[in-house]
């Protein structure tokens, strides 16, 4: 227990003490922060120039062959529509410069939902404005006849809907139940991006250095396993208590800027659903899906002789890791198919998918209990492989161990 | 007669289909250098990790201070193989002190003992130094205060002077006799004679996994009629076909 004790500090601390680990957990926010910022100030600049150049553009020609645009809208934008047979006039007069723009709205608008803009310059603010006010002059019109302008903005906007569900007779959250186990999956890909590769690296770099050897005399293979799974678990937690500073933080400046968080799709802070079977059995996949990765990860570093090797052998994890993304439709509305059913128990998907499931409720607590089953026999065999490979494979620094000498006697 | 501190009756050890061991055995008692010698391949990194507990011998006993050696008397031994290195990431006295927790030393007992190390081996500057940006020799010596860290009972030293200066290797052969001169058992395994002519005072050599000669200094040159032990050496692996002197 000593020892194990030992190994948890002293990885956790070698972990920690590097300069690259904090620099990527700085990273991350840091990055997230300033490309947010940046969108939000740079979209902002240009909508705010195309709306000025909007304002200027007055020397427009708009012939309507279609007959479908308002008079009156187009004069309430400060113009006025040109005759159909000053077309090629007009257009000439844009080619040359003195007029700004030319829109025509042709006589197979309805049919074929195509018009045209004729423009002076290759501005792409100016293009945007132009296009606005041909698309907006056209849109009121067409909505002109509804009569008040709420009726247009809600025909034009369209209104957001308030979604009420029903479950076994009750009003249910709706979403908003599906918002604590999706932390989960959330927090399941922090977890594997940054943390299951330290098992990785800290096993092969061992053998890299060589230093091996000298551990092995000292402590058994499985105590040095179970302590380095144990420090990167730490490590992670230490991670998840960062960014959740992170975001608390982030939650307060926004608000002293005045600004209040929109979440989306109707999701309520206060009407978040916390199910303790949901969220076990949430937080039981994500412990063992973890190990079974780290475990897959600590003997795939054992097995290879060098950092690049493992590395190489680890983009299979990794993939499966992600590869339930490319089905992640069919894991929450088709749970009979049997791709879903596979890839629940498959090891290398099944935790994604279950915490997928588990998020949307349609595992049954069977189906449940059996995908966890599964996911624990797999972990229990990952830490076992890890461990045999760690044992007959940390002292071959020249050549990967074959499947013989590990499973052989 | 006192208890030998490394007993090893019958060894025998295969790797797969391959034999690496066949049937050794021999003692090593305390206050002794004993210098285990033989040509690469020839089964003595084997030896030792089966010894320590790194591989699982086929058949046969091996007893350290009377008992299979398990990693909870890591106190008893100090071991600097021939494969060996640090965490290069870590400093010099983490990565002492680290080890002699490992060796079940107290955290200030490890640190006390690196620091006065450090300074009798001229590294004292170089305690908070990463491993990694210390000379080849540097890292060799603090190798073998991992090694000593706890006063060990049994010291394996594969190879210890490789690549080091004539100063540093007269210190660490220094080192070591003081080991030895205060009752520990060393394990000497290297392929220059004149150390196992100058330290030794037992060997043994092995050939394809078998003991080919096996006592005193003395004994084994009077057997193999050889002025040096080189010669004894040259001369059981010119052998075709060898006798077991084991």
């Amino acid at each position: 227990m000593d020892k194990l004790r030992i190994v948890i500090k002293h990885e956790y601390m070698t972990i920690i003490k590097q300069p690259s680990f904090w620099i990527v957990m700085l990273a991350m926010p840091l990055i997230i922060g300033l490309v947010y910022g940046l969108s939000y100030l740079g979209n902002k600049s240009s909508e705010d120039r195309i709306k000025e150049l909007a304002k200027d553009i007055k020397n427009v020609a708009i012939i309507d062959k279609s007959g479908l645009v308002n008079k009156a809208v187009v004069q309430s934008n400060g113009l006025k529509i040109s005759s159909a047979d000053q077309t090629a006039e007009l257009r000439e007069q844009v080619q040359s410069g003195k007029t700004e723009a030319l829109i025509v709205y042709p006589d197979t608008l309805q049919k074929d939902r195509k018009y045209s803009v004729y423009l002076a310059s290759d501005d792409l603010t100016k293009m945007g404005a132009v296009t606005g006010l041909a698309d907006g002059i056209l849109k009121t019109s067409l909505f002109l006849p509804l009569g008040s302008a709420e009726i247009i903005a809600l025909a034009q906007n369209g209104a957001e809907s308030q979604v009420i569900t029903y479950k076994n007779g009750q009003e249910s959250a709706g979403l908003n139940e599906y918002v604590v186990p999706g932390l989960f999956v959330v927090l399941f890909y922090i977890i594997f991006a940054f943390s299951v590769g330290y098992m990785l690296t800290s096993v092969s770099e061992e053998k890299e250095n060589r230093s091996m050897e000298m551990v092995l005399t000292y402590i058994n293979p499985r105590n040095l396993i179970i302590g380095k799974l144990l420090a990167v678990i730490l490590v992670t937690l230490t991670q998840v208590f960062f960014f959740a500073l992170m975001a608390i933080a982030a939650y307060f400046v926004m608000q002293s800027l005045g600004n209040s968080i929109s979440l989306p799709a109707g999701i309520d802070l206060q009407k978040l659903v916390f199910n303790p079977v949901t969220i076990a059995f949430s937080a039981a996949y994500l412990i063992v899906g973890f190990l079974m990765f780290a475990g897959f990860m600590t003997a795939t570093a054992a097995i290879t002789p060098s950092t690049k090797e493992a590395n190489s052998f680890s983009a299979v994890f990794y993939i499966g890791a992600f590869i339930p993304f490319y089905f992640v439709m069919m894991i929450l509305t088709d749970p009979e198919n049997p791709v879903t059913r596979f890839i629940t128990f498959f090891p290398l998907t099944s935790p994604v998918v279950a915490l997928l499931r588990n998020t949307v409720g349609n595992m049954s607590l069977l189906e449940a209990s059996l995908a966890l089953i599964t996911m624990t026999v797999f972990m229990v065999i990952s830490i076992w492989v890890a461990i045999r490979a760690f044992s007959r494979g940390s002292l071959e620094y020249s050549s990967r161990i074959s499947l013989g000498s590990l499973f052989g006697k | 007669m006192t208890k030998p501190i490394v007993s090893i009756t019958d060894f025998h050890l295969s790797i797969g289909e391959k034999q690496i061991v066949k049937g050794l055995s021999f003692d090593i008692n305390a206050g002794e250098v004993f210098a285990l010698l033989g040509a690469n391949g020839s089964g003595k990194t084997s030896t030792i990790r089966s010894l320590l507990g790194i591989y699982k011998p086929t058949s046969g006993t091996l007893h350290i201070d009377g008992k299979r050696y398990t990693p909870e008397q890591a106190r008893t031994v100090g071991y600097l193989p021939e494969e060996r290195g640090l965490y290069t990431r870590s400093t010099v006295l983490d990565s002492m002190v680290y080890f002699g927790e490992l060796k079940g030393l107290s955290r200030d007992e490890a640190h006390e003992f690196s620091v006065a190390y450090l300074d009798r081996v001229g590294l004292a500057d170089k305690a908070n130094t990463k491993i990694k940006k210390l000379s080849g020799g540097q890292q060799q010596k603090v190798q073998l205060g991992v090694a000593i860290i706890g006063g060990p009972k049994l010291l394996i030293l594969d190879e210890p002077t490789k690549g080091l200066d004539p100063v540093n290797r007269k210190l660490l052969l220094d080192i070591v006799d003081e080991l030895q001169k205060g009752g520990a058992a060393v394990i000497y395994i290297t392929h220059l004679m004149e150390e196992v002519e100058r330290l030794a005072d037992r060997l043994l050599i092995l050939k394809d996994g078998k003991a080919r000669a096996y006592g005193s200094v003395a004994a084994v040159k009077k057997e193999f009629k050889s002025n040096s032990i080189e010669d004894v050496f040259v001369s059981i692996y010119n052998e075709k076909s060898g006798v077991n002197h084991g």
